[in-house]
């Protein structure tokens, strides 16, 4: 040991000859340059690792850093009305969207970028979580999590955008309507899919899907398919190059047969008043239009609607979110007295010229059924409609009987639904012969039936339909919402040319006096007065249902109905107008009946008041 | 001038391999950071080969001198070299929170770079003194200071890796002097259990790179961004490479410090697993030249100035290549040849001028 250790210089001097022979310090120098070879083979063990074993893995991943994929929602389709005229439109509005795909894998630092969202926007951490935690991690498809953000949002998310990879604030079409509560039970309220229409596979997560009315019937026509982009980004975020585009498809446009301005119309006459109108064209079934008050505000659930607001309009005393013109029954009161008028006619057991003393009361064994006047006088069938006498109708209906009664009002579509494209529509009821019993038609159940009253209940949608079919002389129309549904580039990809469903067939002549008698009811002294119109015969029938009084303030308010047609002759509108517990329907849903008339003949009836 | 004078012998003994591997890497730094586009108008590349000139003159003068004169310089140079590395504390510009470089009108230099080359020629001439006769542990102590003093002052910096890469040099000279293994592997032992007394010393942005280099997912957006992103460089390379325009990760510029410490990753990328074995291939044959030249030289200081500027490189190469394949933490240290800098190329220049000078004098 010792003397290797006094070697050294001699070792380090390498002054001996003879190339064979190493000295220490040679060999030194060998085994350090082996040393630094071995660690060369030790890099090139991992280069191999890396570039040809989990090659492919880091392929994708650097496609994953350059590629950012861009959705570009499509717009929902444009509803029409059938002039042409926009019922409902979209505009840009800004939604926060997740990309599943390019969120950070590790879900440490997932949450952190999600932790950062939520505290940038005040947003509920859970729900950003919830919202990734459904879907994919490697989806491209954009999670929209929350809709309507405001432009300091915006510049929250771009300031902050290399800081929350995944995170987008997206531009997307969002409904936007003529009015808050514009048609809102017609065209139907948009709201995020829920949950079990989630499970209907149909939808992803925060899709935008019609929840009622023509939006939700026309669902797979107005959703358009969503494009994107895909771009290439530099490390800053800064787009470098277009790499790949799909246009989205816009959803299909939807031309109704409805006619915005006599929907506004009507909306307008029934001023805060519960109820429901319809408008409809006798000729085709046209529903020009349908209104249901009181509405929801429809453009509330554009956006992402709150737990709280949304409990607030479900939970509505008034009911806002029920069409009434299809989805509420009503007794038709007076209106009905039009049926037995034309049961009693056709079959013979009602002529004209019957009269009946027009008193206060009507007794039928131990029971009274009153008018609603006391000095009617001796009236006959034309009066009794005009004036809408109980009375006469008392007997009139008894002489019938409430078999046939009921099998008239059948044939004018009571007591079915009347096929039209909404959801929900109730049938009404048309009492049926009581099984068992010695008389199935109890006479004083015959009697509420003379008068529209007792078991009998219709809709509103019912009684367009009927009136229609007496303005047109017997032909029942399924009610059309929708005449076609066009895609760009497509061309009509549905379409609806109407349907008659039904058939009345009674004499020309009978016809003829129910016609005049309804023109009476308006123009000659009847309860319909005020719908009456200069220089436009108006035609129609006043109802006031009697119902059960909940409370001693609704005591006595009654559904006031209004059922009338015009012009007298050639009918071009039928008008139904019911106002919940308005009082009655001469006073109260004539003159709503007056005014939407007066909008849609406005032209003709300043031309008649000024001529020349 | 005398000293420059080259007689015709000495040019005959010009290692011509050498240079023409030297030159092959500049060569492929200079395509490589051209297509990167970086800097100034995307002049790296020819700021590289201006160095490169520039550098090129430093070998041939460094080659024309005795290497025996310049170790005997070696103390004038080594205090020389520690007063540009006490200057940056007083004149040092700080890029990314480190103070390594010193400028000087256009220029900016990192002494650290050039002071490699003064602690090779000091590190020789202590261990071939009088004073460390004979070699043992006598040596090992009077080396101790002259690596202990510039590596405190580089840590100080903060450079980490250069400071690093003096002790490894010293070791691999220590063996080549003779020094007995078992000598240095009870240094090595107390290296390690003076290990937590460094984790002390470390700032934190260091002791984080190298948890990050033991847990890479620790931090992905933060300081593992690098060692994450040069790994899906390198690997997407996979076998044949991307190409120039299918190298996304350093053309748009996810991957930082592309240009200097993350050179290799941008030429893996492109040029695949076969590209970086014709590098590494270059690298080998340049560092056998040197550790041949060590190995024929007859005279202890010519052997330990070419073992010393032979290691100096290959520590660097292996460091740097190791920390950008994700097999070593993240310390600043570029790729010789390679990684954009004047200084550092100044440098690789000078330690094979050493090499020459030493090859050049083998016969006399």
């Amino acid at each position: 040991m010792r003397a290797r250790r006094e070697r050294p210089l001699s070792a380090l001097s390498g002054r001996r000859p003879g190339p064979p022979r190493r000295d220490q310090g040679q060999r030194r120098v060998v085994a350090i340059a082996g040393v630094v070879m071995a660690a060369f083979l030790v890099l090139v063990g991992q280069l191999w690792y890396l570039q040809v074993l989990e090659g492919g893995r880091f392929l994708d991943a650097s496609d994953k850093n350059r590629i950012r994929v861009r959705p570009i929602a499509a717009p929902r389709g444009i509803l029409f009305d059938r002039r042409g005229v926009p019922l409902v439109d979209n505009r840009p509005a800004f939604t926060l969207s997740l990309i599943p795909r390019e969120l950070p894998r590790e879900p440490v630092s997932r949450d952190a970028v999600l932790g950062r969202v939520a505290s940038l926007l005040g947003l509920p951490f859970q729900e950003l979580l919830d919202a990734v935690a459904r879907v994919q991690p490697e989806s491209l498809f954009p999670v929209r999590v929350r809709r309507g953000l405001t432009l300091e949002d915006v510049a929250k998310i771009e300031e902050w955008k290399l800081e929350l990879p995944g995170v987008i604030a997206e531009v997307e079409p969002q409904r936007v309507y003529p009015a808050s509560r514009f048609a809102a039970h017609l065209l139907g309220y948009v709201r995020e899919a829920s949950e079990e229409q989630l499970r209907s596979g149909r939808y992803r997560r925060g899709d935008i899907v019609g929840q009622s009315g023509l939006e939700r019937l026309l669902d797979q026509y107005l959703r358009g398919k969503d494009g994107g982009e895909r771009i290439e980004v530099d490390a800053m975020g800064r787009p470098v190059r277009l790499v790949q585009q799909t246009e989205p498809r816009a959803g299909a446009q939807v031309v109704t047969t409805v006619d915005r301005r006599i929907q506004e119309a009507a909306e307008r006459a029934m001023d805060g008043r519960a109820g429901a109108v319809v408008v409809m064209d006798p000729r085709n079934g046209d529903v020009l239009a349908m209104v249901s008050t009181p509405a929801f505000e429809i453009d509330r659930f554009t956006g992402t609607i709150d737990r709280a607001a949304w409990l607030r309009i479900v939970q509505d005393p008034s009911f806002p979110l029920l069409n009434r013109a299809v989805q509420s029954q009503y007794a038709p009161g007076s209106v009905f007295k039009i049926v037995v008028a034309a049961a009693g006619l056709q079959e013979g057991t009602l002529t004209p010229a019957d009269r009946v003393n027009c008193t206060g009361e009507f007794r039928l064994g131990n029971m009274t059924f009153r008018n609603w006047r006391e000095d009617g006088g001796s009236v006959d069938l034309y009066r009794a409609i005009a004036e809408s006498c109980n009375i006469f109708f008392y007997q009139a209906g008894l002489r019938i009987g409430g078999a046939t009664m009921a099998r008239y009002a059948r044939a004018f579509g009571f007591g079915a639904p009347t096929g039209i494209d909404l959801g929900g529509e109730k049938p009404g009821l048309v009492p049926q012969p009581r099984r068992g019993r010695r008389n199935p038609w109890p006479a004083g159940e015959t009697v509420n039936m003379s008068i529209g009253q007792g078991a009998l209940l219709v809709t509103p949608m019912q009684v367009a339909r009927f009136m229609s079919a007496v303005a047109n002389g017997g032909v029942l129309w399924r009610p059309r919402l929708v005449q076609r549904v066009e895609r760009p580039g497509q061309g009509v990809v549905w379409s609806d040319a109407g349907e008659v469903n039904g058939h009345v067939a009674l004499a020309p002549v009978v016809w003829a006096f129910l016609r005049q008698a309804l023109w009476g009811v308006v123009n000659d002294g009847g309860t319909g007065g005020g719908a009456r119109i200069p220089g436009l015969d108006v035609a129609g029938k006043t109802g006031t249902a009697q119902t059960v009084a909940k409370s001693k303030a609704s005591l006595g308010q009654d559904h006031a109905w209004f059922a009338g047609f015009a012009p007298g002759k050639d009918p071009e509108v039928v008008v139904v107008v019911l106002v919940e517990r308005g009082g009655t329907g001469g006073q109260v849903a004539a003159p709503i009946a007056r005014k939407i008339l007066n909008a849609i003949f406005l032209e003709r009836v300043a031309r008649a008041g000024f001529p020349g | 001038m005398t000293m420059l004078r080259i007689d015709r012998r000495l040019l005959e003994n010009v290692d011509w391999p050498l240079l023409a591997a030297a030159g092959a890497l500049v060569l492929t730094s200079a395509v490589t950071l051209a297509n990167l586009n970086v800097g100034r108008a995307g002049g790296a590349a020819a700021r590289q080969l201006a160095w490169f000139g520039v550098g090129f003159v430093a070998l041939v003068v460094v080659a024309s001198i005795d290497y025996r004169r310049l170790v005997r310089a070696a103390p004038a140079f080594y205090l020389l070299g520690l007063a540009g590395l006490g200057a940056v504390f007083v004149l040092g510009r700080t890029v990314s929170g480190a103070r390594r470089w010193i400028v000087w009108g256009p220029l900016s230099v990192q002494p650290s770079e050039l002071f490699k080359i003064a602690f090779v020629l000091m590190a020789v001439w202590v261990i071939t003194s009088r004073w460390a006769q004979p070699v043992g542990r006598t040596t090992v102590a009077l080396t101790l200071p002259i690596v202990a003093v510039p590596a405190l002052l580089i840590v100080k910096q903060p450079d980490l890796g250069t400071a690093l890469m003096l002790f490894p040099v010293l070791v691999i000279l220590l063996i080549g002097a003779g020094v007995r293994l078992r000598l240095l592997g009870g240094l090595a032992l107390a290296g390690v259990a003076a290990a937590p007394l460094a984790w002390l010393v470390l700032r934190d942005y260091q002791r984080e790179r190298i948890l990050v280099f033991l847990d890479p997912l620790r931090d992905p957006l933060g300081s593992a961004y690098n060692v994450i992103q040069a790994k899906i460089a390198i690997g997407s390379g996979q076998l044949l490479g991307k190409g120039v325009a299918g190298a996304t990760q350093s053309r748009l510029a996810f991957l930082p410090e592309r240009h200097t410490d993350f050179i290799f990753a941008v030429f893996a990328e492109t040029w695949g697993f076969v590209g970086c074995l014709v590098l590494l291939v270059c690298y080998v044959l340049l560092l056998l030249r040197g550790f041949d030249i060590a190995a024929s030289a007859r005279e202890p200081v010519g052997r330990l100035v070419a073992l010393g500027a032979t290691s100096l490189l290959a520590t660097q190469v292996l460091i740097n290549v190791g920390m950008v394949i994700g097999l070593l933490p993240v310390v600043g240290i570029p790729l010789p040849l390679m990684s954009y800098g004047g200084s550092a190329m100044l440098a690789s220049l000078m330690a094979l001028g050493l090499l020459l000078s030493v090859r050049m004098r083998q016969f006399q």
